[in-house]
């Protein structure tokens, strides 16, 4: 059974999968759902592997990067390896704007991202 | 007592046979005047009460003929009567009836009928006793057959009834009064809510306003006088509180600072963070400038715009928990020289138009946004202007403006925009790439914060 409302969650060998559901990630209320779903999965996980699947999302505003800067400086601190896929190239501009394709790993879709947990 | 019933509705029959029975009576029921004759005729009650609307046989007829049957006529019969018409009096007068109840009734009303009725022995007129009566009633002439006893009894039923009904009146119209006065009394409240939002909601809009204020301070002056350059700048905020601002204005004799901020999200938090960040990038020497700092020979030393990106970074890491940051770009010009040093921190490329002609160049550079990635080192970028060179810094609310199909109106859309107004005076080029920015976001205008700064080299 699916316990989030924004995200789909599965577990491929150690590695959180993490889908998000919104077509449109732009209002606060969605990211702060988000936010919550996240700290939920991986609040008491030591050292997770997280990979952030965008395939469904169309838009997403600036300010969910900062809540991906959370989650990744989360994720580094507990020694964790953050990975994202399926981003479309109109998203991939809001990342690539704010230099933020070199801080991320970003792959072109779930396998690809997955053999760099390996 | 023996009581039999004729009442077609099966709840209610059952109901009234409940009452009775509690009451001591032994009780018989038909579904019809005709069954209830038929029980009658086994075995004689003390009491008839008879429903008037019944299948086969209504109440009028069964109660004509109990009345009319020489063992049974001396049974008060009461009929229960919605007393929709008065013309059911009438019909009832005629039927023989004795006594009316008229429904919806209290059972211990029609109890306290019952035995009335019963303790006050029907005077038996005989046939030749009941006179025949002209009545007449809403305009309608009646000929009744009725005997004395009969009509006075019925007359005195009727009046009960009026009088029960009256009563029943009385307390609806004193229900009705105490629900206008509580109707009357959430009125007032509601007006007092009402005058307590309107009085909240009117300083929300007055903290706003001021809020609006001191963010428009972190714009540049009126009066700002650039030397060797030409200054244009628009600023539209999409919501009353912005994430962006920008500014330029000298640092020292020789150099002009100049920036774009662009904090995410909108609304009061990001202009909170808006106008914390503006409280650092100040051209006036004091404790919370990083753009400037007293030199030891008394001086003014302009802090390389590297270095204050990365101490903005340092300082703003407290934020991890609100999830903002804000995009930067932050150049210093060498007034004698053309030397543009500038830092970007995630913030969109700058843009140069050159005076010599050739394709607009965007100018991009490396380095985070700020308040994101702890302690990271930011690298400094130079450009070297021309006289006549024209630069451009903005937010990313110009090349991400969507359009009603949410498509972006680009990069491309922008080079081609400053390079149509190159030969323009800066400031009509500056609001011909707002006016292009906002046609391209019609119907709705811009979803996002607009700032642009133009600034053309001329020494």
């Amino acid at each position: 059974m699916d316990q989030f409302r924004r995200i789909q969650t599965g577990k491929t060998g150690n590695v959180h999968m993490v889908l998000f559901k919104d077509k449109k990630i732009l209002d606060d209320t969605v990211l702060d759902e988000i936010r919550a779903e996240l700290a939920q999965l991986i609040g008491k996980a030591s050292g997770p592997d997280v990979l952030l699947d965008f395939s469904n999302v169309e838009f997403m505003s600036s300010a969910m990067l900062g809540l991906l800067g959370q989650l990744h400086r989360k994720i580094s601190t507990g020694h964790g390896r953050l990975r994202m896929c399926g981003i479309r190239p109109e998203i991939f501009q809001v990342f690539k704007l704010t230099n933020l394709d070199k801080l991320f790993s970003i792959h072109k879709d779930a396998p690809a991202a997955l053999a760099t947990f390996t | 007592m023996d009581v039999l019933i004729a009442e077609d509705s099966r709840m209610q029959a059952k109901f009234l046979e409940r009452k009775l029975t509690e009451a001591g009576h032994a009780v018989r029921w038909a579904e019809n005047g005709s069954d209830a004759l038929g029980l009658a005729r086994q075995r004689r009650p003390d009491i008839i009460i008879s429903d008037i609307e019944m299948p086969v046989m209504t109440g009028y007829e069964f109660c004509k003929a109990v009345k009319t049957d020489p063992t049974l006529r001396g049974i008060p019969f009461i009929l229960l009567s919605t007393l929709a018409d008065p013309i059911d009096i009438i019909r009832g007068l005629d039927a023989g009836a004795d006594n009316y109840v008229t429904k919806p009734y209290e059972p211990t009303f029609l109890l306290s009928r019952m035995n009335d009725l019963l303790a006050t022995p029907l005077g038996v007129d005989d046939a030749s006793s009941a006179a025949t009566l002209e009545v007449s009633l809403a305009g309608q002439q009646f000929r009744v057959q009725a005997g004395r006893q009969q009509v006075l009894n019925l007359l005195v039923s009727t009046f009960e009834n009026a009088v029960a009904k009256n009563q029943e009146l009385v307390v609806a119209n004193q229900q009705l009064a105490a629900a206008r006065d509580g109707l009357q009394k959430s009125n007032t409240e509601l007006t007092t809510l009402n005058t307590e939002i309107s009085r909240i909601n009117a300083q929300m809009v007055r903290d706003l306003e001021a809020a609006a204020k001191v963010q428009r301070s972190l714009l540049p002056a009126a009066d700002v006088a650039i030397p060797a350059a030409d200054v244009a700048w628009k600023y539209v905020p999409c919501q009353s509180l912005a994430g962006d601002f920008l500014n330029i204005f000298p640092l020292d004799d020789q150099h002009v600072g100049l920036f774009v901020v662009d904090v995410s999200g909108h609304g009061v938090p990001s202009s909170l963070m808006a106008v914390t960040v503006g409280r650092f990038l100040t051209p006036k020497v004091s404790d919370s400038s990083l753009l400037v700092r007293q030199a030891a020979d008394g001086g003014i030393l302009v802090v390389p715009p590297a270095e204050v990106a990365t101490q903005l970074n340092r300082l703003f890491q407290a934020d991890e928990f609100s999830g903002l940051y804000f995009t930067l770009l932050y150049g210093v010009l060498h007034v004698p020289t053309g030397r543009l040093d500038y830092v970007s921190g995630g913030h969109p490329a700058l843009l140069r138009v050159p005076a010599a002609g050739g394709p607009p160049e965007f100018h991009p550079a490396e380095g985070f946004p700020i308040a994101f990635v702890p302690e990271v080192e930011y690298g400094q970028q130079s450009l070297q202007l021309a006289a006549g060179d024209r630069i451009y810094l903005y937010s990313d609310g110009v090349p991400e403006a969507m359009d009603a199909a949410q498509e972006p109106y680009g990069e491309e859309a922008l080079v081609a925009c400053v390079a149509g107004s190159r030969s323009d005076s800066l400031a009509s080029s500056v609001e011909k790439l707002l006016a292009a920015v906002e046609a391209w976001c019609q119907p709705k205008g811009p979803l996002d914060d607009v700032s642009i700064l133009g600034l053309e080299w001329r020494p």
